[in-house]
């Protein structure tokens, strides 16, 4: 893990200081001034409007306006709202969120708590995946010393606003980071995704009004707070304002978190910053927004990474995670890899789903060791399209769009298996 | 019993911070697993007594999420992640090499019973691979003698 | 009410409901208009996982499942375009990936809807070369019902019938993806008064009972329709019948009665009906003390000469009746003629109490002790005590529910001049009867039966006895003729019989053989 990332902007650049992970050390940077003057100046529908305004999307994958979210929890009544932080981040090749957790709880802490202010959510779940062990640590003590400021708890920052952050670790299940799977297992449940309607902000945690959001995208809000909406589309794209963590990864020089606005050109992410491919390699595909979404060919990487260009290239932004992959590796071979991804982590409610991931991992698999014909790549398009938008949450897209991408820039590997029975990449990752 | 008194403390104290005691069934698990290695059939009846539920419903959450037992493991988990970013840098030739080292295939636990060794999904740790988790601990940018030292140091 | 169209079709609905929960009330669903499922079932929570009832919905941009979209006025449903028809294929190809080809040895073969469904919307030809999963083929779950997982479509719908209807919540679905598989705790196996209903709700041959296993195939079997007489719910069923013999009762649904549910109990008490106890031959006893068997006719004339003794030695008041609460209403109707025919008020009735429950079973098991009670056949303790006093010395028993719901009346009962018992089954009172003569069923009989709450319903010849034996009722009436007494002349018909159930109760007044309908007819409240 790196202290910071490559590149850094309002969201990163105090990262690389050990103290900012601190009270202390946050506080002397501005911090809590932003929820501060929120709780005492703003009511909660002005805050809203200003997040609204500033366009702020979500960081967690689905990249859905903030304010517009927050604005769907009910107004007064007398049920208890929640807040959820999906700290879940299980997405292959996403690991922006880890270093805002180990590195920045603080700031996301403060995001959480004008979020709570905004929609009048008197407590908030934590939900951070089993395995970040470090970051759970992190973020607990950062809990424990908001406590001990009154800067959580019953009447924080000296006003009538109460609030409480309780840390819950997962233990071990993607489909946990989807919104209503990971619901179901802050109740103690496994973490199968609910069937909607209804939504979160009417039935969400313990039943009750809920919005969930991403770290990053919390952890954006007191900047948002402290400098404005026109300041915050001063980085981006109109469509896509602000900056995101990019995470480069896989066959390049310099993997590692890259802080960029919105819109940085893909293959400026990929060639200036992260260095290009390794040694004697040149760059065969990238996966642009984590596993889940489709592959771009070298030829294609000429994109501004935002949501509104990626789409026409059919593919998405995604959580950012980039994955560069070289002239190396063997796209069949990634393709079991992602099948089997996919397979593993089903959680296994809905048919095309469960029985979908199944057999195309199968077919993968027998492809890949050389006994696949032809009819079973129409086979491997056709069940990828029976299983998109027509299940409980989108996973089975998720699963769906990787195979998709892969035939679309790739067929000519997949075909090589299919003619000769073996791999024509010897130099590629064996399975 | 099995369940230790502490650990029914330990268990009521996270209870009380969700609004429906069930919320706090997996840290529950995380505090039994940790006690007792694993989550047997009369430790899941134990824990569902403690939550009102029916065993097999402890049972059934055991058994859906990866870092959750229901049978005896190594002293120490040992995963590599060989998700696509760590097999693009070698994770799968590195997890070969700890096999090879460890006399164990991936999913088996040492003769010694100091290690069960097994690959796993993205960890969050990409721009670092090969890597891998050593019960609560990340070990990055590995090559085959850095992991074999881990794993060498291991009790 | 909203009103809503299915492809063109206008239906008014209720609010509140989803598509197949309002199609479902108005008795359209599968009747008119088809929109396959597995996961949703009308008397469970709503699931959501098979995703075989999506629907095109205009407006909707997705295929919505119907199991969980709620009705709204003017929404135009279309069950049968194109994209409908794709996305069913799609799930019935999908489920067969896995599903292994058993039908040649599975018990659900005829009744099995990935049969049906795969036959009706899927795809005609198998693609997959796949190796298929390899899971346990025979689990013994509990002591009814018999798993195989490699069937199951994982709809869970019998996790749900478990946690939510009995509440015993034994299942479970473990791991996770492809992988998952229902399996019980270890130790708590699926042991409910109920589970046998897992069987009927599981729409593949995953869950089968053992009861049934391997004993027929369906498609000779006749469904016909009955009720339960084990307890005084009256659950309704059909009667699975081949080669004039019942394989098995199913439930039958009544929304008034037994929803779709009915106890295991019950639902194996059709072995009542084959059971090698049943009583066969018309016996007499004779000077050697035995009870020796003799053709119907003579019996029945031994019996009215015993009678008629007693009539002449003691007077008619000397003579009692037990009625019986399974016989039907026709039966104790005739019964009750008999009695006034003959001038003898004294008749009771014992019913055999056992354990009840929160759900179906009732505490009275006998499935027309309420018609015995609203035909005016009270407690039989006071009939009991005219025995012992010697008062009565002429019995006609119908059935041996007094043995158990009155300790030491055997003994009392010895005490009898002549004691005449009908029954369809032995039973200890044959060590006391002068004349014991056999009779039939409810399920070999036209008649009715009147459950707790006062609900009439039919039950209709299913089988016919391979021996001879005919209804309490006909017994009684032919008893009537050899007696002399007015009214028994003709031949015995049950459904004129019904029509005068109104003259003796008002509370039947309207119901008889034909008005009760299938799904029966409760009794008219005083004043009413």
């Amino acid at each position: 893990m790196q202290s910071a990332p490559w590149v850094t902007s309002y969201l990163t650049e105090h990262c690389a200081a050990d103290d900012f992970a601190t009270l202390a050390g946050y506080r002397r940077r501005g911090g809590y001034e932003a929820a501060r003057r929120a709780v005492a100046e703003m009511t909660p529908e002005q805050v809203t409007e200003l997040v609204k305004d500033a366009g702020l999307q979500g960081r967690g994958g689905a990249g859905f306006s903030t304010g517009l979210k927050w604005s769907f929890m009910p107004k007064g009544g007398d049920k208890p709202k929640y807040l959820v932080c999906n700290a879940d981040e299980s997405e292959p090749g996403s690991f922006k969120d880890r270093l805002l957790l180990e590195r920045a709880p603080h700031q996301m802490l403060e995001g959480i708590l004008i979020g709570a202010w905004a929609t009048g959510a008197e407590k908030t779940f934590i939900y951070v995946r089993g395995e970040y062990a470090q970051a759970g640590r992190c973020v607990q003590h950062a809990i424990d010393e908001a406590y001990a400021a009154g800067l959580l708890g019953a009447n924080l920052l000296g006003s009538k606003f109460s609030h409480d952050v309780v840390l819950m670790l997962g233990a071990g299940a993607y489909i946990a980071g989807e919104e209503t799977g990971l619901l179901e297992s802050l109740e103690g449940k496994k973490a199968q995704p609910r069937k909607k309607p209804p939504f979160p902000a009417q039935h969400g945690a313990f039943g009750m009004p809920t919005t969930v959001n991403n770290v990053e995208t919390f952890s954006h809000v007191p900047h948002i707070l402290r400098h404005g909406a026109a300041w915050f589309r001063g980085f981006g794209t109109e469509k896509s304002p602000g900056t995101t963590l990019f995470g480069v990864s896989g066959q390049v020089r310099r993997p590692g978190l890259y802080e960029l606005p919105l819109g940085t050109r893909l293959d400026e992410i990929v060639f200036q910053h992260a260095g290009g491919p390794l040694e004697g390699r040149r760059v065969k595909g990238v996966i642009p927004g984590g596993m889940s979404m489709p592959i771009l060919p070298a030829s294609q990487l000429d994109v501004p990474m935002a949501n509104e260009s990626l789409r026409e290239r059919k593919t998405m932004l995604g959580t950012g995670g980039v994955m560069v992959l070289d002239d190396t590796t063997c796209m069949v071979r990634t393709a079991c890899v992602i099948a089997y991804f996919f397979r593993d982590e089903s959680c296994g409610q809905c048919t095309q789903c469960r029985e979908g991931t199944g057999w195309i991992h199968k077919i993968v698999q027998r492809i890949e060791r050389g006994a696949g014909s032809p009819a079973d790549l129409d086979i491997l398009l056709d069940v990828a399209g029976k299983m998109e938008g027509q299940t409980i949450c989108a996973f089975a897209d998720a699963a769906a769009w990787p195979i998709q991408g892969l035939l679309r820039h790739f067929r000519a590997d997949f075909e090589e298996h299919v003619k000769h029975g073996k791999c024509p990449f010897p130099q590629s990752f064996e399975l | 019993m099995v369940i230790s008194a502490e650990t029914r403390a330990r268990i009521d104290a996270e209870a009380a911070k969700y609004p429906r005691r069930r919320g706090a069934l997996l840290s529950a698990l995380h505090l039994v697993q940790k006690d007792l290695g694993h989550i047997a059939p009369d430790t899941a009846a134990e824990i569902a007594a403690l939550f009102d539920l029916h065993p097999v419903e402890v049972m059934e959450v055991v058994s859906f999420y990866n870092m959750f037992f229901d049978r005896p493991q190594g002293r120490h988990q040992v995963r590599v992640c060989t998700n696509l970013p760590c097999s693009l840098r070698g994770a799968r030739e590195l997890l070969r090499e700890l096999e090879h080292h460890l006399g164990v295939e991936a999913g088996g636990t040492s003769a010694d019973g100091r290690i069960t060794l097994g690959h796993e999904e993205c960890l969050g740790a990409c721009a670092w691979a090969p890597m891998m988790r050593v019960d609560d601990v990340y070990h990055e940018d590995l090559d085959a003698a850095k992991a074999k030292q881990i794993l060498d140091a291991l009790r | 009410m909203p009103r809503i169209t299915v492809d063109g079709a206008e239906f008014e609905v209720a609010e509140g409901r989803t598509i197949l929960q309002a199609l479902d009330d108005l008795g359209v669903l599968m009747n008119g208009v088809e929109i396959p499922h597995y996961c949703w079932h009308p008397k469970l929570t709503i699931d959501g996982s098979c995703r075989l009832c999506q629907v095109e919905i205009e407006g909707m941009p997705k295929l919505q499942i119907a199991c969980n979209t709620q009705v709204q006025d003017g929404m135009k449903i279309h069950t049968q375009s194109d994209r409908v028809k794709t996305a069913r294929e799609g799930v019935m190809e999908l489920l067969l990936v896995n599903h292994p080809l058993d039908c040649p040895i599975c018990d659900q073969a005829g009744e099995c809807k990935l049969q049906d469904y795969a036959f009706e919307y899927g795809i005609a030809h198998a693609r997959t070369q796949e190796p298929r999963r390899a899971l346990k083929k025979r689990v013994d779950l509990g002591p009814t019902i018999v798993f195989d997982q490699e069937r199951c479509i994982l709809c869970r719908r019998c996790v749900r019938f478990c946690r939510e209807i009995p509440k015993t919540g034994e299942l479970g679905v473990f791991a996770r993806g492809d992988h998952s598989v229902i399996e019980t705790f270890p130790g708590t196996p699926l042991a409910n008064d109920y589970s046998m209903n897992v069987a009927d709700i599981c729409p593949v041959g995953a869950l089968t009972t053992r009861d049934f296993r391997f004993k027929i195939r369906v498609w000779f079997l006749e469904d016909v329709p009955g009720v339960c007489t084990g307890c005084s719910n009256g659950c309704n069923v059909y009667l699975g019948v081949a080669n004039n013999r019942v394989y098995r009762y199913l439930p039958r649904r009544n929304d008034a009665v037994n929803e779709t549910w009915i106890c295991d109990a019950g639902r194996l008490s059709y072995q009542e009906i084959g059971a090698s106890d049943r009583l066969t031959r018309a016996r007499v006893r004779g000077e050697g003390g035995a009870l020796e068997e003799q053709p119907l006719e003579a019996a029945l004339a031994a019996a009215a000469a015993r009678l008629s003794r007693v009539v002449r030695a003691k007077g008619a008041e000397a003579v009692g009746a037990l009625a019986s609460p399974h016989a039907t209403n026709e039966d104790l109707l005739v019964l009750r003629r008999f009695l006034a025919a003959l001038g003898t008020p004294h008749a009771g009735c014992a019913v055999v109490r056992g354990r009840g429950d929160s759900l179906l079973v009732k505490e009275e098991k006998a499935a027309n002790a309420a018609g015995a009670r609203a035909l005016g056949f009270g407690d039989a303790a006071p009939l009991l005590e005219r025995v012992r006093s010697g008062a009565i010395a002429g019995l006609v028993a119908l059935g041996s529910d007094v043995l158990a719901a009155h300790p030491g009346s055997l003994e009392l009962l010895r005490g009898l001049d002549t004691l005449i018992w009908l029954d369809t089954r032995h039973s200890e009172l044959e060590t006391a009867a002068h004349v014991s003569l056999p009779v039939r069923h409810a399920a070999e009989k036209d008649g009715t039966l009147t459950n707790h709450a006062g609900r009439v319903q039919r039950v209709a010849p299913a089988v016919e006895p391979p021996f001879e034996a005919l209804t309490e009722g006909e017994v009684l009436w032919r008893l009537g003729a050899a007696l002399g007494l007015d009214g028994f002349a003709g031949a015995f018909d049950a459904r004129a019989v019904s029509k005068g159930l109104a003259e003796v109760s008002p509370a039947f007044a309207g119901i008889d053989l034909d008005s009760v309908g299938p799904e029966g007819t409760p009794l008219r409240k005083a004043g009413a």
